[in-house]
């Protein structure tokens, strides 16, 4: 029942930050300025011709209505015919998703269990010049600009030593109808790199996150209880402080798994990775307004999707969340 | 607030990474400061840049009698000198959004919180909705939104990063109005104007004030983010991030130090900011301690 009434009253939630969202774009839209004028040459139209082109745009129509039209275009998915590929924008962004979500995916599952490793080493041995050297580490590494840090693992990993490439996606296996890269050998040695671009600012916050939760829970009575008990710290680590730490990991993962797709617009440019972000980039830079709207759209509804689904992981996780939802 | 963060400063007990980070921040300050007295070039005049010195390697004697110590662009300009002008960009691009940000996010924090009921919840949505997303992305919409140049980067900047501030500055501000010297205040009838900028937002002040330079470190990066992407500051007038961009091309044909050394330049700018805002935060905020 707990469980229930929190997915209800998160999914909620997300849909009025989705109509929130949409209107708020919508707003954005329209103040950048008339999109008649996009269609219509502005030294040479005559008013008669403005006046036919506002009714075939449908601006004529009261602005509540306007937004309903919108919105039933962008829950359709019509986000209008790009001006570059003259194909619907929609379906070129999803063209690109797979592309994208293998990236992030990878970097993910790099960056979760090292991060966390590392984190529970730094806190088990809290003070030493090992927990000091990967807190500095962390630090500096979440300083390292992404574009930058991509560009010199460019440098050092496919131009300095030539051990792999310095981009595109190499060659791409079918499976459930899409291409992927991890299914063939070469396709592996594309996703290192960027994978590593994506990882390395991760693994710096999940090993910070997980080093103060283990401090955390390393003092408290159930530890000092295993401690009493006898159990060998590795045990007391990996099956008491764990799972313990594990929902705030968890809720770092999904949440940076967002931030992934969104920063996948950096990475994915200097990469030459035909994903959604260097989509959105090159579409920036073309002017190609529908693909752009669509892109971010997709992206912003991805991660409130993300985050509506951690909540709910989180109530599995933790009974406490699901017990305060009742009341 | 201002003696106490620089007796902060001062007292402070710290390793030599702090040492070694406040002074790096300092060095980066006057360079940006000092920048087209030191400059060897001035990187924007196009009468002291020689483009048959293009892409020169580090070291080369150029022929308006200095030397390229870190090398040429791709146009010919020194590397050294676009550093520097670049600073100065990077560093007032982020420290006016922050400022900008840091005021509007507290008018806003404290008006929701003085004046309850539905401008609370407008703000407040506003601010949830702003959070719920990454940064970066808001910073891309704005900016698609805006168009290029460098008052439209602040723009964004600052719509990506007052939210923020408005969040802390509400909580604080709850807290405020329930304490006498608000109820007098209130008695004596001042305007209440008068009592949110006068009073109520000067009491709420500092936790927001103690993430300022946090929140600069964030904005260098998301500014060099976005001019990366050629969505930020003209070409013309490279900022650090755009410095970078431009070597981007060069770096795969092996002319590695065009983007290399603006790059280590950001990098050790956002560090010993994070470093040194990290420090500033932990001491005047005793609950942050045990991070």
């Amino acid at each position: 029942m707990g469980m229930i009434s929190v997915a209800t009253g998160r999914s909620l939630q997300a849909f009025l930050l989705l109509i929130a969202m949409s209107l708020i774009g919508f707003i954005g839209i329209h103040s950048v300025g008339n999109p008649v004028f996009n269609i219509v040459n502005i030294e040479t139209a005559t008013p008669e011709d403005i006046r036919r082109a506002t009714v075939a745009l449908g601006l004529d129509q009261p602005i509540w209505r306007q937004y309903l039209v919108f919105l039933d275009n962008v829950v359709s998915g019509n986000f209008g015919t790009s001006y570059i590929y003259h194909l619907p924008a929609f379906e070129l962004v999803i063209a690109k998703l797979p592309a994208t979500l293998e990236l992030a995916s990878v970097a993910m599952l790099i960056a979760a269990p090292l991060g966390t490793g590392l984190g529970l080493l730094a806190g088990r041995r809290r003070g030493t010049l090992l927990d000091r050297t990967i807190l500095r580490a962390s630090v500096s590494a979440l300083s390292i600009p992404s574009f930058w840090l991509a560009m010199m693992l460019i440098l050092v990993g496919a131009i300095l030593t030539g051990w792999f490439p310095s981009g595109g996606r190499g060659s791409t296996a079918s499976f459930l109808g899409q291409d992927w890269s991890f299914l063939t050998a070469n396709g592996l040695w594309h996703l290192v790199l960027p994978a590593a671009a994506l990882a390395i600012p991760n693994i710096a916050l999940i090993a910070r996150l997980s080093r103060s939760g283990t401090i955390e829970v390393e003092n408290l009575d159930h530890t000092r209880f295993c401690r009493a008990k006898g159990l060998s710290p590795r045990r007391i680590l990996l099956r008491h402080t764990l799972p313990n730490i594990s929902v705030p990991i968890v809720t770092i993962i999904g949440l940076q798994f967002g931030g992934m797709l969104a920063f996948a617009v950096v990475v994915e440019s200097i990469f030459s990775w035909p994903g959604v972000g260097k989509l959105l980039i090159d579409s920036i830079q073309l002017l190609d307004r529908p693909v752009v709207m669509a892109t971010l759209t997709l992206i912003a509804v991805a991660f409130v999707a993300l985050n509506a689904l951690v909540d709910l992981f989180h109530a599995v996780l933790d009974p406490r969340v699901r017990l305060s939802s009742q009341r | 607030m201002k003696s106490r963060i620089l007796s902060v400063l001062k007292k402070r007990p710290h390793g030599p990474v702090m040492t070694v980070s406040k002074l790096l921040l300092a060095t980066y300050i006057l360079l940006a400061v000092a920048a087209p007295m030191i400059a060897p070039q001035n990187p924007y005049d196009p009468l002291q840049i020689y483009g048959w010195e293009a892409s020169s390697p580090p070291g080369t004697s150029g022929s308006g009698g200095h030397l390229y110590l870190l090398g040429t662009d791709g146009l010919g300009r020194d590397i050294a000198s676009t550093i520097l002008y670049g600073l100065r960009i990077s560093l007032v691009v982020s420290i006016i959004s922050s400022a900008a940000a840091a005021l509007i996010g507290l008018t806003a924090g404290v008006s929701a919180a003085w004046f309850g009921k539905w401008v609370d919840v407008a703000i407040m949505r506003l601010v949830d909705l702003q959070l719920s997303l990454p940064t970066i992305l808001i910073a891309l919409i704005a900016i698609v939104t805006l168009g290029p140049g460098v008052d439209r980067i602040i723009l964004a900047l600052i719509i990506a990063q007052w939210a923020t501030y408005a969040r802390i500055a509400r909580s604080v501000a709850l807290s405020e109005a329930n304490k006498p010297y608000m109820d007098a205040a209130r008695l004596m009838r001042l305007p209440t104007s008068r009592i949110i900028f006068r009073h109520l937002l000067p009491n709420s002040i500092a936790p927001a004030v103690t993430l300022i330079p946090i929140e600069v470190g964030h904005a260098v990066a998301l500014e060099a983010t976005l001019s990366f992407l050629g969505l930020g500051v003209p070409i013309d007038k490279p900022s650090l991030g755009s410095a970078v961009a431009n070597g981007f091309q060069y770096l795969l044909t092996g002319q590695y130090w065009i983007s290399l050394f603006p790059g280590l330049a950001l990098f050790g700018l956002i560090a010993s900011i994070n470093f040194v805002g990290e420090d500033v935060r932990r001491s005047l905020d005793p609950r942050s301690k045990s991070l």
